[in-house]
């Protein structure tokens, strides 16, 4: 389990166990252009970095982006729904006003103070909208194969509950 | 034709049939083969065996669809099961559906069942804490319920006997509230939890905190070897059923136990309708059995008859046997079956954090957490309300990111997280007290999908169970803030009865067949074949985690059962 830190160069040791096939969701609330969108939407939130202690693959190489869309369409209502389609329906009417552009042709820095905007938003449609896909992105980050193996080392069988150690020695947190 | 009858007869005939194979269930064949019965065991729902029939046990956390939360349609079709902690996609397979078996809340209740070989003892909580004479005591020195006709004499070498089998890991506290029993080695302490413990002991003479008991192989014996059991790995994912056998349960222990002796025929999907009662004999001579599939009745006949549906369940059948001689119910001359059902108050909780012990923390899981055994009136009536409530509590630290922004900053923050200060918790276990006006009945009308009328529950919390409620969260207040425990917090779920899953009584023990429905040997009083050894027995429901005491009664019954069958008194 030892730190494979490798970013995008890894990708097959990981991409087996979490597919597109795995997340893919058996009904669609998305058009195309509406799932790139989210793609790109959950990578401005979580970037493909390699200039940081947090190097490695973003949420849109971990298939985030899929398992955000199979998340809103099996687990949230029809409310939750409209309001997330219309979200990403929105971004690029607002990155034309911001910068002049698609949402996806702006740089990272134009992204993120745009999706920076929607989280100060005092429209309660578009914060809710923020919000939804910002925590399920770290969700789905977070609990990836990828994050879980190479970067927070998840132990599926600790074998053991020791109740005093010095913090040094801890890890992450270990959910279930 | 005739002759065919016979042998049908013969072929649908056993020494004993036991009704239910979850954890009271799972013991009595055990038991009853283990002495040479040729035994029968009737499981309304399918087969699970142990390992095969685990799917998720082996999941990663990744490999769940929605990380293990609930579909949208699942818990819009199942807004009762959707309520309980340990229903989530994951063990979705292993707990009843709302529709699959429709029952009527008088009052509200949430009625949480586990259909399939093993039944609840796959997924419970595991922990195993004896009764003392306190318990026993309760409803005679306090004038509710019936007096029990046992006491922890009578039951204590059960606890032994019950607990080296299964496996019990604990300490030996040496208290008169929480006897001791054969106990494997505990599982670690965390430095605030010890840190509260000393507290407590220095503040408190009358009150302890303990590791809890729990039904964990720490240190497996040759008998648990001999079970195809192992040590427990510490996963806390109990509740998908554990391909170590790590935990007890009746799939992992007694079940394939009995099954090896060639002795055992158990026939899933098979609902009892009712228990035959014959006039003339004047003895349960079998059961009626509806077949999941095809929907057909067929009879089975035995010599002896143990009823371990799980509480409710077993106070439906009885209910539902009804004959001439017993137009009300079987055995229930004295009226008082379904009557005083009781459960455990699990409403409330403590919540609060510590700043102290910053230097350590914890490594690994621990299916297992302390707990406080029962202080108020326990030599004397000394509280506004009767009886009292024991306690979980548990303590932990949590790593924390700063999740605010996005982009690079957010991801840095995520992988690198904080490590928080201690959290602590607790939650209260509160005796209820059994009344009349808390019952079962059948419904005159309604059907559930077998034909079988469905249970209407009739079960609500009392002024006692405030009055506890509060003193509860008082109490564990002071006691947090002697500990140097700060921003405490209270809370009261107001969570219905029955999410507590202890639910009991209603076929109650007692000395008197006038008031009573079941002996000292958990035999029907009027009806001597026919033995009830899960909660629904219960004439008090105490404050321990009842199913320990439902393994060492369903033994000592069948003890008994076995010998007066063979000197002919049953």
């Amino acid at each position: 389990m030892a730190g494979a830190v490798g970013g995008l160069i890894s990708l097959p040791a990981w991409a087996t166990g979490w597919t597109p096939e795995t997340v893919r969701s058996s009904r669609k609330i998305l058009s195309g252009s509406q799932t790139d969108m989210l793609a790109n939407m959950v990578e401005t939130i979580i970037p493909t970095t390699d200039t940081t202690t947090a190097a490695g693959p973003g949420a849109k190489a971990l298939n985030v982006h899929l398992f955000v869309q199979k998340m809103v369409t099996d687990c949230y209502d029809k409310p939750a729904q409209e309001n997330f389609r219309k979200g990403l329906d929105s971004l690029d009417g607002l990155a034309q006003t911001a910068f002049s552009k698609p949402f996806a042709e702006g740089d990272a820095a134009q992204r993120t103070a745009l999706l920076t905007q929607l989280a100060q938003s005092t429209d309660k449609g578009r914060k809710d909208f923020y919000s939804l896909v910002k925590n399920l992105t770290i969700r789905g980050y977070m609990s990836s194969e990828y994050v879980m193996t190479n970067l927070t080392h998840y132990q599926f069988i600790p074998g053991h509950y020791y109740g005093c150690v010095p913090v040094k020695t801890k890890t992450l947190s270990q959910p279930k | 034709m005739s002759y065919l009858n016979i042998d049908a007869q013969a072929l649908n005939t056993y020494d004993a049939i036991v009704i239910g194979s979850g954890i009271s269930g799972g013991w009595a064949a055990k038991e009853l083969i283990g002495k040479g019965l040729r035994t029968l065991v009737l499981e309304r729902g399918r087969d699970v065996r142990h390992v095969t029939d685990y799917p998720t046990t082996n999941m990663q956390p990744w490999e769940f669809e929605h990380r293990n939360q609930l579909k949208r349609e699942v818990r819009d079709a199942n807004p009762i099961i959707s309520k309980c902690y340990a229903f989530y996609e994951g063990t979705e397979q292993f707990f009843v559906k709302d529709a699959e078996h429709p029952y009527i809340q008088e009052k509200p209740f949430d009625w949480i069942r586990g259909y399939q070989v093993g039944g609840k003892s796959l997924m419970w909580a595991r922990q195993t804490q004896r009764w003392s004479d306190f318990d026993f005591d309760g409803p005679a020195r306090d004038g509710f319920a019936v007096d029990w006709p046992i006491r922890y004499a009578d039951i204590a070498p059960w606890y032994s006997y019950v607990e080296r089998f299964a496996g019990i890991s604990g300490n030996k506290d040496g208290l008169a509230t929480l006897p001791d029993g054969e106990f494997l080695p505990p599982h670690e302490w965390n430095c605030v939890e010890k840190h509260f413990q000393q507290k407590i002991a220095g503040r408190y003479k009358d009150r302890h905190v303990i590791m809890g008991r729990a039904a964990h192989l720490t240190q497996p014996q040759p008998v648990h070897y001999q079970q195809g059991r192992a040590q427990c790995q510490h996963r806390t994912i109990c509740e998908r059923g554990c391909p170590f056998g790590g935990y007890f349960s009746s799939n992992s222990t007694t079940i394939p136990w009995a099954a090896k002796t060639g002795k055992m025929t158990l026939r899933p999907n098979s609902v009892v309708h009712s228990i035959i009662y014959d006039e003339k004999k004047g003895r349960a001579t079998g059961v009626r059995v509806i077949d999941t599939h095809t929907k057909q009745m067929q009879e089975y006949y035995a010599r002896i008859i143990f009823l371990n549906a799980a509480a409710l369940n077993s106070n439906l059948v009885l209910l539902n046997s009804t004959s001439t001689r017993f137009p009300n119910g079987l055995g229930n001359d004295s009226g008082v079956l379904g009557k005083y059902a009781a459960f455990h108050n699990y409403r409330a909780g403590v919540s609060g954090e510590y700043d102290g012990d910053l230097d350590s923390t914890t490594d690994g899981r621990r299916p297992n957490s302390p707990y406080i055994p029962r202080f108020r009136n326990v030599e004397k009536q000394e509280m506004g309300f009767l009886r009292g409530y024991a306690a979980g509590f548990s303590a932990g630290r949590v790593s924390r990111s700063d999740q605010n922004g996005v982009g690079a900053d957010l991801k840095e923050s995520l992988l690198n997280p904080k490590l928080g200060g201690w959290y602590v918790g607790s939650h209260m276990m509160g005796e209820t007290i059994p009344k009349e006006s808390n019952f079962l009945a059948l419904d005159s009308s309604l059907k559930d999908p077998f034909g079988i009328p469905q249970l209407k529950i009739s079960i609500a919390y009392d002024d006692n169970d405030d009055k506890m409620v509060k003193d509860y969260q008082e109490q564990l207040t002071e006691m947090f803030t002697e500990a140097g425990f700060k921003n405490i917090r209270v809370r009261d779920s107001h969570a219905s009865p029955g999410l507590d899953i202890h639910e009991m009584g209603g076929v109650r023990m007692g000395k008197d067949p006038k008031t009573s429905m079941l002996n000292k040997w958990n035999q029907l009083h009027a009806v001597k074949n026919v033995f009830v050894t899960d909660g629904a027995c219960m004439t008090s429901t105490s404050t321990q985690n009842p199913s320990l005491t439902y393994m060492a009664m369903t033994a000592r019954s069948a003890d008994y059962a076995v010998k007066a069958m063979k000197k002919g008194l049953v």
